[in-house]
C-alpha cells in the first residue's frame, strides 16, 4: 500500500553517484545525532585529572594511538594540559564531532577541544569560564550530550547550598549559553508527575530516544559530597543521605519534565537501546547495586523497574560505567570497588543474566567499546578524592579484544608511570569522520 | 547533462519500521520518521513551549533561480524560513530527499491554510555548486512548486561563496575526488534543517531523527503565537 496516497515524490538525481556516506555506527554510548566511526578507531582521547606532585600536575587531554596498523599503536601521541586542576570528569562531542567538550566538576570550567583539524593532536579551541553565572547557579558540568547544533549539559550541583539540586544547561555549538532547565523537585514539580514518593531534583547523566521524543536524566550527589574525601563521607551519616534516588523522563522537544521515577541508590550512567523498536534504556544504581530498566510499556507509558542485581550488594561493588552493545544484547557493567567488568545478556531486557566476569585491576571506572564490540577499553579514576589509595591506586588505560567469550589484553598505558595523572573518560577519534587519513590529513575535504 | 538525471519514485510501505538511521545498526532497513504520516507520539500543542534563540542565521552570497546574485538574507526576507542544505544528485533516501519530501508535505498539509502558508518561506540551498547550477536547481524544483507555496531553490557561484555559509551553519561536507583529482561529488554530510524566525535568528535545528512535517508546522505555529 502506498503510504503517501496519491503522491509520488519525484527527485532529480544523478545516475547513482556512489554515495558511500559515513555509516552511522561506532561507540555505543554516543549521542544518536552524530556521525559514528565505522570500524577501527584511530585514537582514544582520555580526559585526565592532574595529580599534585606528578608531572605538570595539570588536567589534560591525553591522546592514545589505538590503531593496530599504526607504528605508534598503544602509545601516547599527544598530551594537552589545560593549566590547573578542575576535577576533570566527563566529555562529549558536538553533533558534528568536530569538537570535544570536557568539564571540570570543581572549577566549573568547560574546555572545548578541536579534534577535527588534526585528530592526532587536538588543540584547545575555547574555555567557558562563566558556567555558574550564565546558567543561574548550576554547578558541576558533567555530561556533554550533542544535540543538533547545540550541547546539552547536565550539572551535579548548585551554588546555593552545593547540594544535589541541579539542572541542565543548553549551549549552542559556538559555546554560547541558550537556556537552563532545572530538575523537578517536591517543591516545584514543573508540571511533572511523581510516580513514587520523591522528587529530589538531583542530576547526573542524560540520554535521549528522539523517535520517542524522550529524554532521561539520572541522579548522583552534589559538590559537597563529590569533593569530599571518600572515607570521610562514608562515615558521615548526613552526607550519605545526600544521594539521588530518582530518574526523570522529559519531553525532549519541549524540555519539560514529565515523570519522576523512584530509583533508589544513585542511578548513574544511562544507556539506551539502539534497535528501531527497542524503546528502553538501562541504568545502574551505585549504592544498591542493581540494573534498572526504564521502558515504554504496551500502553505507551514509561515505567521504571529493577531487573537484576550486580554482584553482592552487601559488599558494595559500586557499579559505575556501563556500555550497551550495538545489537542491544549485551550490557557491560564496571564495578569500582572490586575492579571487575561484568557482561550481562540483556536479550530479554526485563531479565538480564550475567554471562561473564573478569577482574581488570584494583579499581576500574569507565568502559568504551567499539561499535562491533570487538574492542573494549577500561580506565580507572572515579573522582580525585574517591579513588583508592596506596598500591590500590592504579591509574591506567587498558585495551582488550573481545571475542564473545573472553577478553584478550592488548596493551596498557600506565598513567602514573607516564606522569599523566588519573585516567577518566574516553572518547574515540578517527580520520574517517573527516574524510582524512593519517598520511594526507586532507584526503577529500576542499 | 540529461544523462545524469532521472526520476526517482519513492513508494512507502505501511510495513516499514521507522527509525533514524543515525543510531540504527540496520540503517539500510529503516526510514526516518519524516517519511511516515504519523510521527509516532503525541505532539506538544503549539504555543505551549519555548523555542530558544539558538544562534543568528548567517548571511551569504547566493544565486537565485534565474542566475542573479542575491544575499541569503534578502531571500529570507521577513518571513519564517525553513532552510535545508541539499544537493540534487543525492540518493541517500534519509538525506536530502527526506528534507525535500518533508518540505513537500508541509506544502500539502497547509494547502488549506493559505494564511499560514503565506507567512513561511522554504529554502533549499545546494552545497554542490559544481553540479547544481541555477538552471539545475530550477529544474529540481519544477515539479515541487505550486501556486501557493513560497519555495526557493538556490545555489552558489562557487565554493568561495558556499564555504563561508556552510561554515557558519556548521554543515560539514566530505567530497570525493578521483586519484587524478577529478571531483566526483559529495561523499557524506549530516542532514540539518533550520527554523529561522523573521528576525533571522535560528530557533530550532532538526536532524534525521525528528525531522517531520507535523513537528515543523507546530514549531512554526509556536513562533507565530509567541511572537504576538
Amino acid at each position: 500500500m502506498i503510504k503517501i496516497k496519491g503522491i509520488i515524490m519525484s527527485f532529480l538525481s544523478a545516475a547513482f553517484l556512489l554515495v558511500s556516506s559515513l555509516t552511522y555506527a561506532d561507540e555505543t554510548c554516543m549521542s544518536p545525532y552524530m556521525a559514528k566511526i565505522v570500524g577501527q578507531e584511530d585514537y582514544v582521547y582520555v580526559w585526565t585529572l592532574g595529580v599534585e606532585g606528578l608531572g605538570d600536575e595539570q588536567d589534560k587531554l591525553v591522546t592514545i594511538d589505538v590503531n593496530p596498523s599504526s607504528r605508534t599503536y598503544g602509545k601516547v601521541v599527544s598530551v594537552l594540559s589545560v593549566g590547573g586542576r578542575n576535577e576533570a570528569h566527563h566529555s562529549g562531542f558536538s553533533d558534528d564531532r568536530h569538537y570535544l567538550w570536557a568539564g571540570g566538576l570543581d572549577s566549573n570550567k568547560i574546555f572545548i577541544f578541536d579534534v577535527h583539524s588534526n585528530p592526532r593532536k587536538p588543540k584547545l579551541h575555547k574555555v567557558i569560564t562563566d558556567f555558574v553565572e550564565k546558567t543561574g547557579g548550576l554547578v558541576g558540568p558533567h555530561t556533554f550530550y550533542g544535540l543538533p547544533g547545540r550541547m546539552m549539559i547536565t550539572a551535579l550541583s548548585n551554588n546555593g547550598d552545593h547540594g544535589g539540586r541541579t539542572g541542565l544547561a543548553e549551549y549552542n555549538n559556538n559555546g554560547e549559553y541558550i537556556a537552563s532547565h532545572w530538575m523537578p523537585t517536591d517543591d516545584d514539580l514543573r508540571g511533572a508527575k511523581k510516580t513514587g514518593k520523591i522528587a529530589d531534583g538531583y542530576g547526573y547523566d542524560l540520554r535521549v530516544q528522539p523517535r520517542r521524543n524522550i529524554m532521561l536524566t539520572s541522579s548522583f550527589t552534589g559538590w559537597s559530597n563529590y569533593m569530599m574525601d571518600f572515607g570521610q563521607m562514608l562515615q558521615d551519616a548526613e552526607a550519605m543521605k545526600r544521594f539521588g534516588n530518582t530518574m526523570v523522563l522529559w519531553d525532549l522537544h519541549t524540555r519539560k519534565p514529565k515523570k519522576v521515577f523512584d530509583v533508589p541508590g544513585a542511578p548513574l550512567e544511562i544507556r539506551c537501546a539502539w534497535g528501531a523498536n527497542n524503546n528502553y534504556c538501562f541504568t545502574t544504581t551505585a549504592l544498591t547495586s542493581k540494573i534498572w530498566l526504564i521502558y515504554e510499556d504496551d500502553n505507551g507509558e514509561w515505567q521504571a523497574e529493577a531487573v537484576a542485581d550486580i554482584g553482592d550488594a552487601s559488599k558494595v561493588p559500586l557499579p559505575v560505567d556501563i556500555s550497551i552493545t550495538s545489537d542491544d544484547k549485551g550490557l557491560w557493567v564496571d564495578t569500582f570497588m572490586d575492579g571487575k567488568a561484568r557482561l550481562f545478556d540483556i536479550s530479554d531486557p526485563h531479565k538480564p543474566v550475567q554471562v561473564f566476569e573478569e577482574q581488570i585491576g584494583s579499581q576500574i571506572n569507565m568502559i568504551s567499546q567499539s561499535w562491533d564490540g570487538s574492542r573494549a577499553y577500561f580506565t580507572t579514576s572515579l573522582l580525585g578524592n574517591w579513588d583508592k589509595t596506596g598500591e590500590a591506586d592504579e591509574q591506567w588505560l587498558k585495551a582488550y579484544d573481545w571475542d564473545g567469550s573472553k577478553l584478550t589484553h592488548k596493551f596498557t598505558v600506565d598513567f602514573y608511570k607516564e606522569k599523566l595523572g588519573r585516567a577518566h573518560q574516553m572518547r574515540f577519534g578517527a580520520y574517517s569522520l573527516y574524510g582524512k587519513n593519517p598520511d594526507t590529513k586532507r584526503l577529500a575535504v576542499k | 547533462m540529461d544523462i545524469r538525471f532521472f526520476i526517482i519514485f519513492i513508494f512507502l510501505s505501511n510495513n516499514i519500521v521507522f527509525a533514524s538511521p543515525e543510531y540504527s545498526p540496520k540503517e539500510a532497513e529503516v526510514l526516518a520518521p519524516g517519511w511516515s504520516d504519523n510521527i509516532g507520539y503525541k505532539l506538544p500543542e503549539p504555543g505551549t513551549y519555548d523555542l530558544y534563540n539558538v544562534d543568528n542565521a548567517a548571511d551569504g552570497n547566493i544565486l537565485i533561480e534565474n542566475g542573479d546574485n542575491a544575499s541569503l538574507h534578502s531571500v529570507m526576507d521577513d518571513k519564517i524560513t525553513l532552510l535545508s542544505f541539499i544537493y540534487s544528485t543525492c540518493t541517500d533516501i534519509n538525506g536530502c530527499p527526506l528534507a525535500t519530501a518533508v518540505f513537500y508535505k508541509i506544502k500539502e498539509r497547509l494547502a488549506n491554510n493559505k494564511d499560514l502558508l503565506g507567512k513561511i518561506r522554504l529554502i533549499s540551498l545546494s552545497f554542490d555548486p559544481l553540479f547544481d547550477t541555477p538552471e539545475v536547481m530550477k529544474l529540481y524544483g519544477k515539479d515541487l512548486l505550486s501556486e501557493n507555496i513560497d519555495w526557493r531553490f538556490l545555489t552558489t557561484k562557487s565554493y568561495r561563496e558556499l564555504n563561508p555559509i556552510m561554515k557558519k551553519y556548521q554543515q560539514p561536507v566530505i567530497r570525493k575526488y578521483s586519484e587524478s583529482g577529478e571531483y566526483q561529488g559529495v561523499d557524506a554530510h549530516i542532514l540539518r534543517v533550520f527554523l529561522i524566525d523573521k528576525n533571522k535568528v535560528i530557533r530550532n535545528i532538526y536532524s534525521v531523527s525528528f525531522l517531520h512535517p507535523d513537528l515543523l508546522i507546530n514549531d512554526i505555529k509556536t513562533l507565530l503565537i509567541k511572537g504576538k
